[in-house]
């Protein structure tokens, strides 16, 4: 092949390439990008929603957020969120499936039990734990004559816990299922060849399990995080984000903000600095824990 | 590698059934009943009529085992219709979600050309772009578009904003696809896209698999898009039916408890008759074997 | 080579225009899909209701609460006798939730024919200049009180077709056993509470569970120590002359929201409506400051519950039973077919046999003159009572002036808040105060 005729080779491959990926660049860029940077545009702006006209104000909206309480409390509340979560549901998750793995009997039952759960809607889930909550747990206080206090979403010291086992209920099945088919990809003969060199369980976890298990755990860390972040749908149908706000979610609050409260440029505001987090906390994470992997 | 998954590691090495597996059976079958309570309950509750609901024992049985919520919720919920709008967009949406993230992921990963490269971060961002906190922005978007309270419209957003975690997905696995196929059949005179369709799709069955049944879950169980684009009442979906069941001022749960279960009744069998594939798919592609 | 490189091309062409062409055969079921044109709109002054010739399909927004769900059924089969050739087109959300920010998304694009509210959204809409007038003919079938409550500028901009009355519902039973008598002041009330608590007897069934319902009695209390001494107190707050800080009337609204919290169920933010209605229902508790929306689950639960209702004693022993008109059919202004929608309004303010349908299963009280609902409601003797005597208020003055979304609804998880300890008084009302610029549209 002449040189000309491999650069037109090159060129029709690289067309054809573009090709490919043209629909689903489109498609991406229409539903999700030019929001986004409309979302940003209207974050400088002062509009209700409503109006025609968007006034523009500059940077006043974020001004203004760092001085509104309201925008903090429901970041703390977020950010408690996400690290019990995150923290809680892997550690649950992984525990679970290491002990599927162990060879118990009837593991199918199991891992049926653990994961439909995740085949039910977040605002369901929210509904139903609200329910279990308030009516049917003190229920189970009456029948023993015990008095461990179930109302969890009634306080807003304690509705924190209620949201966690709620979302842990919901999700940690699905994890566990990552876990656990990671766990059954690992080959045998690496424990039995450590079993020779005379590793106990734990170091046997500790040095061949944890890291062969990495790119799941990767997965896991970032899916958690990321979607705890976002949570809505969960709060929606379970305390709406009370009492007072003690449950309300960056996404919750800059829904009624720019809804019901008719600040859609404010909201977009906080919208924004929630892409920012996100953003910072993906790379940050998948940095970590791919150096990890390499080390592994 | 992904393909070593046949060989199940029970088959490998069947671990004998000592006290301390005994042990662990017991630990997860007190966790696993735990987990069934609330499903229990609700069932539970669904066959309790209005009045048994707020005056008998929230764990006490139905006196009888009536069908009348499920009736009611059948009915309330417009069951037909909403069952075969939700059914309709998650299978079109998962569909045409792994053709494109497939053709993306694939040129992503061969090509090295830098705009290639620049396309990956571009879609991975998409991952931390939270669609939920810009629903009016999409609103405006779709509306100006035509694509507000038609079955396409929601389609297309289903898409739109699961593409990103599609690409990832597909682009991490591609490692795993040999690439001397596809150079064999390039030197055959293939075009790229033939070479695509021919050779490179079958190998992506894992991913595809994976991706088809997390998004599956995601779009059937969505909430916020669809009730923000599809609220004519013969477009609805059956979250957005069940959840105007549960609104402030005298909810109607004995029929709301019925409606849950039949919206996750199809989905749980489901899972339960194909489970096998079910996990295989949904794990080959995430822990790339 | 070449072949390919076209094959390649159509195989991305026709995935687009797939998708294009499905776009736009499905698109048009949004407001414009008329399908008649109408021309004589505007040349007789006179409206007259008639039936067009060609099938209309009209667009309708509805805001519900659950209570009201089922009556778009009833509303398609009359209009399918009367007017067989309109077609509503429904699309029923939650108002609560719902209906502000569907609203919001439609004046982006294009109202809908007919939307059905709250009388309070008009102040929210009308000044956008998005609504339609209503004919004097149907407002003429409403009654005035109710036309007020919908008035924008003088116009009136929506038909009020039933409301609600708020104030304290009471055990009638549980009063006659305990020989209490109707408190028109505080110090009546607290005796009965005293009583109450000596008879280990809950005082008031609450649910703060659900932040509206505290948003909602703050109102009521309002409505009664506030807006009756301080009429214009939401203009006056924005004109800076009154505030939540100094204000001590209505310092008093929020502090009886602490009065009902220590006198009601211990585990009142645990508990839902339904279940604090059962309770008040099953005589756990005496009384509840609620609206006609218990009603429905009053007798649900028990269809020979006997009931009353009064307004919340207010300092100076003269307050006022709440009213509250509640849906309030609005119509767009740049609609194309405005006759099929007279039609349509013809037929609610109209059909008598409909309407006594509708309120019978919402147990709503009737907006429309010589329509009466069927239903028996324990609480209409004392409803009829307060009304003879003038003793009745329309909500929607303070609605107006403090709206409720972003507002009232932002004050209530203070109060809340306040309640659970996690702030202090003064806080809350200073968050009320620093709120004043979203108290009010525009």
């Amino acid at each position: 092949m002449s040189k000309q005729n491999k650069t037109n080779y090159n060129k029709n491959m690289f067309r054809q390439y573009l090709l490919l990926v043209l629909p689903g660049f489109i498609i991406f860029t229409i539903g999700l990008i030019i929001p986004m940077f409309m979302a940003i545009r209207y974050s400088f702006t002062s509009w209700n929603g409503m109006t025609q006209d968007k006034p523009f104000v500059g940077l006043q909206n974020y001004i203004s957020l760092m001085r509104d309480s309201e925008f903090i409390d429901a970041w703390w509340f977020t950010l408690r969120f996400t690290f019990f979560n995150t923290i809680i549901q892997n550690v649950l998750a992984l525990l679970f499936a290491v002990a599927l793995d162990r060879g118990i009997k009837a593991q199918k039952l199991y891992r049926t039990a653990f994961f439909i759960p995740c085949l039910i809607s977040s605002v369901i889930v929210g509904f139903v734990w609200l329910r279990m909550f308030s009516n049917v747990l003190p229920a189970i206080n009456d029948l023993f004559g015990t008095h461990i206090n179930f109302l969890l979403f009634g306080d807003g010291s304690t509705v924190l816990s209620g949201l966690l086992i709620a979302n842990n209920w919901q999700w940690m099945g699905y994890w566990m299922l990552i876990y656990l088919a990671g766990l059954q990809s690992i080959p045998a003969e690496l424990y039995e060849a450590a079993k020779v060199d005379g590793a106990g369980a734990i170091r046997c976890f500790s040095n061949i399990t944890l890291p062969m298990l990495a790119p799941a755990i990767t997965i896991c860390v970032v899916g958690i995080t990321t979607g705890s972040l976002k949570v809505y749908d969960l709060l929606v149908s379970s305390t709406k984000g009370g009492p007072g706000r003690a449950s309300t979610s960056i996404i919750f609050k800059t829904y009624s903000t720019a809804i019901s409260g008719r600040k859609y440029g404010y909201g977009s505001a906080m919208s924004v600095t929630l892409v920012l987090v996100l953003l910072i906390v993906a790379l940050v994470q998948v940095k970590g824990l791919k150096n990890k992997e390499v080390q592994a | 590698m992904a393909f070593n998954n046949k060989k199940d590691k029970d088959q490998i090495s069947k671990q004998p059934y000592t006290m301390a597996t005994l042990l662990v059976q017991l630990v997860m079958t007190i966790m696993a009943i735990l987990f069934i309570i609330p499903i229990v309950i609700v069932i539970n509750y669904s066959f309790k009529t209005k009045k048994e609901l707020y005056l008998s024992n929230p764990l006490s049985l139905p006196q009888s085992f009536n069908l009348e919520n499920y009736k009611k919720a059948f009915d309330k919920l417009n069951m037909v219709t909403t069952f075969t709008n939700t059914f309709l967009y998650t299978l079109l949406s998962v569909v045409i979600l792994a053709v494109l993230c497939g053709t993306t992921a694939w040129a992503i990963a061969r090509c090295k050309h830098k705009i290639f490269k620049f396309f990956y971060v571009y879609f991975i961002i998409g991952i931390l772009i939270p669609y939920q906190a810009l629903f009016l922005p999409i609103y405006i978007i779709g509306f100006k578009l035509h694509l507000t309270n038609t079955r396409f419209g929601i389609i297309f957003m289903y898409i739109a904003t699961a593409i990103s975690f599609g690409v990832f997905l597909m682009t991490s696995f591609m490692s795993t696809v040999p690439i001397n196929l596809e150079e064999a059949a390039r030197i055959d005179g293939c075009s790229i896209i033939r070479t695509y369709f021919s050779i490179v799709l079958p190998m992506l069955k894992p991913a595809m698999a994976t991706l088809i049944i997390m998004q599956a879950f995601q779009i059937w169980n969505d909430y916020l898009l669809a009730s923000l684009f599809v609220s004519k009442k013969q477009l609805k979906t059956l979250t957005v039916a069940i959840q105007s069941l549960f609104s402030a001022q005298s909810s109607d749960y004995s029929t709301a408890m019925a409606a849950i279960i039949i919206s996750v009744l199809p989905i749980a069998l489901l899972f339960i008759s194909l489970q096998k594939y079910f996990i295989k798919g949904m794990t080959v592609g995430a822990v790339k074997g | 080579m070449k072949k390919k490189k076209i094959f390649s091309l159509l195989l991305v062409a026709t995935m687009t225009s797939s998708m294009l062409s499905a776009c736009s055969s499905n698109s048009p079921n949004t407001t414009d899909d008329s399908t008649v044109e109408t021309t004589e709109t505007s040349e007789s002054t006179e409206v007259t209701t008639k039936s067009p010739d060609e099938l209309v399909t009209l667009t309708v927004l509805a805001g519900q609460s659950s209570t009201d769900a089922g009556i778009e059924d009833m509303i398609d089969v009359a209009l399918a006798e009367k007017y067989p050739n309109i077609k509503l087109n429904w699309e029923c959300v939650d108002w609560g939730n719902d209906f502000q920010p569907k609203m919001q998304q439609y004046m982006q694009s294009g109202l809908p024919d007919i939307m059905i509210g709250k009388a309070q959204d008009i102040r929210t809409y009308a000044p956008q200049g998005i609504l339609g007038e209503i004919d004097s003919t149907y407002t003429s079938r409403v009654l005035d009180a109710a036309n007020q409550s919908a008035a924008y500028n003088d116009n009136v901009y929506g038909v009020v077709f039933n409301a609600l009355y708020q104030g304290v519902y009471y055990n009638k039973d549980m009063f006659k056993e305990n020989n209490w008598t109707i408190p028109k002041t505080l110090d009546e009330l607290q005796v009965i509470i005293d009583d109450c608590n000596a008879k280990g007897i809950v005082p008031f069934a609450s649910h703060m569970v659900d932040t509206w319902s505290i948003g909602n009695v703050t109102m009521q209390f309002a409505m009664n120590d506030v807006f009756n001494k301080e009429p214009t107190w939401g203009d006056k707050f924005r004109a800076n002359e009154v505030s939540f800080s100094t204000s001590k009337e209505y310092q008093q609204a929020y502090q009886y929201n602490k009065l009902i919290f220590d006198n009601t169920f211990p585990d009142t933010f645990s508990t839902e409506q339904t279940d604090c209605d059962a309770k008040m229902v099953l005589g756990e508790a005496a009384m509840k400051v609620s609206g006609s929306w218990s009603i429905q689950n009053f007798l649900d639960i028990n269809e020979d519950f006997d009931f009353g209702i009064f307004p919340f004693p207010n300092q100076t022993g003269d307050s006022k039973l709440i009213f509250e008109p509640n849906l309030t059919i609005m119509t767009s202004a740049a609609s194309k077919n405005q006759d099929a929608i007279n039609c349509v309004l013809d037929l609610l303010t109209g059909d008598k046999d409909l309407a006594t349908e509708i309120y019978d299963y919402t147990r709503t009280a009737s907006m429309l003159k010589d329509v009466t609902p069927t239903f028996i409601n324990p609480s209409q003797e004392d409803i009829d009572k307060y009304a003879s005597d003038g003793m009745i208020v329309d909500v929607t003055i303070g609605n107006n002036q403090l709206t409720w979304g972003g507002f009232q609804e932002e004050n209530a998880k203070d109060i809340a808040a306040w309640l659970q300890g996690d702030i202090t008084f003064e806080e809350a009302l200073k968050c009320s105060d620093d709120r004043v610029a979203a108290s009010i549209v525009n």
